[in-house]
């Protein structure tokens, strides 16, 4: 990719979108990083030799995922309307999740994800409890399982003590002969279980089916999900980039990925790429964290103050 | 060259009064052992190539690689390919009849990786500069002077001209005298378009290739295969008339010592015949073009020491060079 002059750069020659270029030049294009293995690390006086190119563009591909799962410090972040079925579907490019918070009143309320499940797949049965098939000998599935359809009616109750708890709102409660206190009435929480002490709906990802399923008491809130994604970019391989930090990184890993599974490479070889590999890529870990002073300073004021 | 060569060989032969080599036996053997030469040359290469990775050889003047190289070089041809219209992607290989020559070994295959227009011209002018397509915007979509123009003729193989000005919507003056007849496919190409090489993929791998997600064959990325005649380029959207550039190695033209006259039973050189071919190889190469000859007239005539003298020379120079 060729260098571009400060008027494409900001105003992108004049054409649009005006911002294609801004920030651009923290990045390097997929297609320099595998033409320049070719061109550095390839050819007859190298260790990389004979070699199609199409292997190199899987490896730096891999590669680029495997930064974007944990070294990359970019992650992606999708705000959308949850549907009437108190749903998310996960956007396209999702890997991982992040951070599930909801967007109320100005104010971002992260989400703790729940550690029970609140949705299921059913089969339909009949009154004997025996499973439906169809003419092809598959299971009948109702649309929703009991447990969806509770979750979406808000008739689940919740173990988390927010709203959706079975005792929300209660200062104390009698339980089988017993009282349980959950509120501060005698000047302290006892025997709180602070894993599931949040007050804010909660959340569950169904994987399979590609959807965070939300605890009714959610409403109808607007959700900001944190996520990180391969940097695949949909298939798209003019907008795959990666830092620059971890170009070295990338071409070591490259280099390391064919020698290793290349036959008759000594194995000091394959030890020696696989050194620099590593060393690469905790350099370049180490750069992106960015550890300033500045930062370091500011959170260190809060040293001297005093706790009550 | 060819008559110094002629001339060494027969001196060497009538030397022992070993025979007479006629001019038509001469031309056989002399096209096999430029053929010899010309294909050591790869061999001799990968073996400088290896002894430079043994660390056994120098650099600078000491480089024996280069020297090589140069001298393959000199039958290094770059044409555009013409198209197989008959299936998408598909483009015919170097030959005579398509780009002037026939390869040996196809080095680098490149594809542009934009095009702006495609068509077929509709009419023509005698003086072969204009470029006429009726069924074309050419202004509208803003091809300017400068732009390459890839036209397919039917004697010339693909011609790359310029656009030097863009006349009107459907004519454009080119640079060049090809456009002499009507229906010639072109392509019309941005000024400093990207060309991506495509990469050769065995019969083996292609279709796995094909079907991957990460590596499957696009314009950035294109590959082929090959198949009898035909090229076939993957994505088959790459279809375009010169749109696929090959960069090969051609055969060394077939070497032909001519004469005029025959004069007291001996022919007389003359170069000066249409049909007149030259030795291709480079002068370093005259003595082993000698050496070739010898054995293969040693052969010819049975005389074993012939051939026994100059396959002993050629081992000695073949040991020098090494």
């Amino acid at each position: 990719m060729a260098y571009i002059s400060q008027y494409q750069y900001y105003e992108n020659g004049g054409a649009a979108p005006e911002d294609a270029n801004w920030g651009s030049y923290q990045y390097v294009s997929l297609y320099d990083i595998v033409n320049n293995f070719m061109l550095m690390y390839s050819g007859n006086h190298n260790l990389v030799n004979n070699e199609e190119r199409f292997k190199v563009l899987f490896h730096a591909k891999r590669a680029v995922q495997e930064l974007n799962y944990d070294a990359f410090k970019e992650i992606k972040v999708l705000q959308l309307d949850i549907t009437d079925q108190y749903r998310f579907v996960l956007p396209s490019d999702f890997v991982n999740w992040v951070r599930v918070s909801v967007y109320k009143n100005g104010l971002l309320y992260p989400l703790t994800e729940n550690i029970q499940v609140n949705y299921a797949k059913a089969y339909l049965q009949d009154h004997q409890a025996k499973i439906l098939f169809d003419a092809d000998g598959n299971a009948l599935s109702p649309e929703f399982s009991d447990i969806d359809i509770d979750r979406i009616t808000g008739q689940k109750k919740s173990i988390y003590l927010n709203s959706g708890h079975s005792f929300d709102g209660y200062e104390g409660y009698c339980y089988n002969g017993a009282w349980y206190f959950t509120a501060d009435v005698a000047g302290g929480w006892f025997a709180l279980n602070t894993e599931t002490a949040n007050a804010n709906p909660t959340f569950a990802i169904d994987k399979t089916m590609g959807v965070i399923n939300f605890s009714s008491n959610i409403g109808s809130g607007s959700v900001v999900l944190e996520y990180v994604s391969d940097g695949m970019e949909n298939g798209d391989d003019s907008k795959v980039h990666v830092n620059k930090m971890f170009e070295d990184y990338l071409y070591a890993y490259i280099e390391y990925a064919i020698l290793q599974s290349k036959l008759n490479v000594q194995e000091y070889i394959v030890r020696r790429t696989q050194k620099r590999k590593s060393a690469l890529l905790r350099n370049a870990k180490i750069r992106i964290s960015n550890i300033h002073p500045g930062r370091l300073l500011m959170s260190m004021r809060g040293k001297d103050k005093w706790i009550k | 060259m060819i008559n110094t060569v002629r001339n060494t060989v027969l001196s060497v032969l009538n030397k022992n009064n070993y025979g007479y080599l006629s001019p038509s036996d001469f031309n056989l053997f002399a096209k096999q052992a430029q053929l010899d030469i010309f294909e050591s040359y790869f061999y001799q290469y990968n073996y400088q190539i290896n002894k430079e990775n043994a660390r056994q050889s120098g650099s600078g003047i000491a480089d024996l690689a280069k020297g090589i190289e140069e001298s393959m070089d000199l039958f290094s041809v770059t044409r555009g390919l013409n198209q197989n219209t008959d299936v998408a992607g598909s483009y015919f290989m170097p030959s005579d009849t398509t780009t002037g020559s026939d390869y040996y070994f196809v080095n680098k295959v490149l594809a542009y990786k934009e095009i702006i227009t495609v068509g077929t011209t509709t009419s023509f002018l005698a003086i072969g500069t204009r470029l006429t397509d009726s069924a074309q915007r050419f202004t509208t979509l803003g091809i300017v002077a400068g732009d390459i123009v890839a036209v397919e003729t039917a004697t010339m193989g693909v011609q790359y001209l310029t656009v030097v000005s863009v006349d009107n919507n459907t004519q454009i003056t080119t640079t060049g005298s090809v456009l002499t007849a009507a229906a010639f496919s072109y392509t019309i190409i941005k000024a400093g378009t990207q060309q991506n090489e495509v990469e050769k993929v065995t019969h083996s791998k292609i279709t796995m290739l094909n079907n991957s997600i990460y590596t499957a064959p696009s314009t950035t990325y294109p590959s082929y295969s090959s198949e009898e005649s035909l090229l076939q380029v993957y994505p088959n959207i790459i279809t375009s008339a010169g749109r696929v550039i090959a960069q090969y190695f051609r055969y060394p033209r077939d070497p032909n010592w001519t004469y005029s006259v025959v004069t007291g039973g001996e022919p007389i050189f003359n170069q000066s015949q249409p049909d007149y071919q030259d030795f291709e190889v480079p002068l370093d190469d005259e003595n082993n073009l000698v050496m070739k000859i010898l054995q293969y007239a040693g052969v010819s005539i049975r005389e074993a020491d012939v051939y026994q003298f100059a396959n002993g020379e050629e081992t000695k120079e073949n040991q020098q060079e090494g």
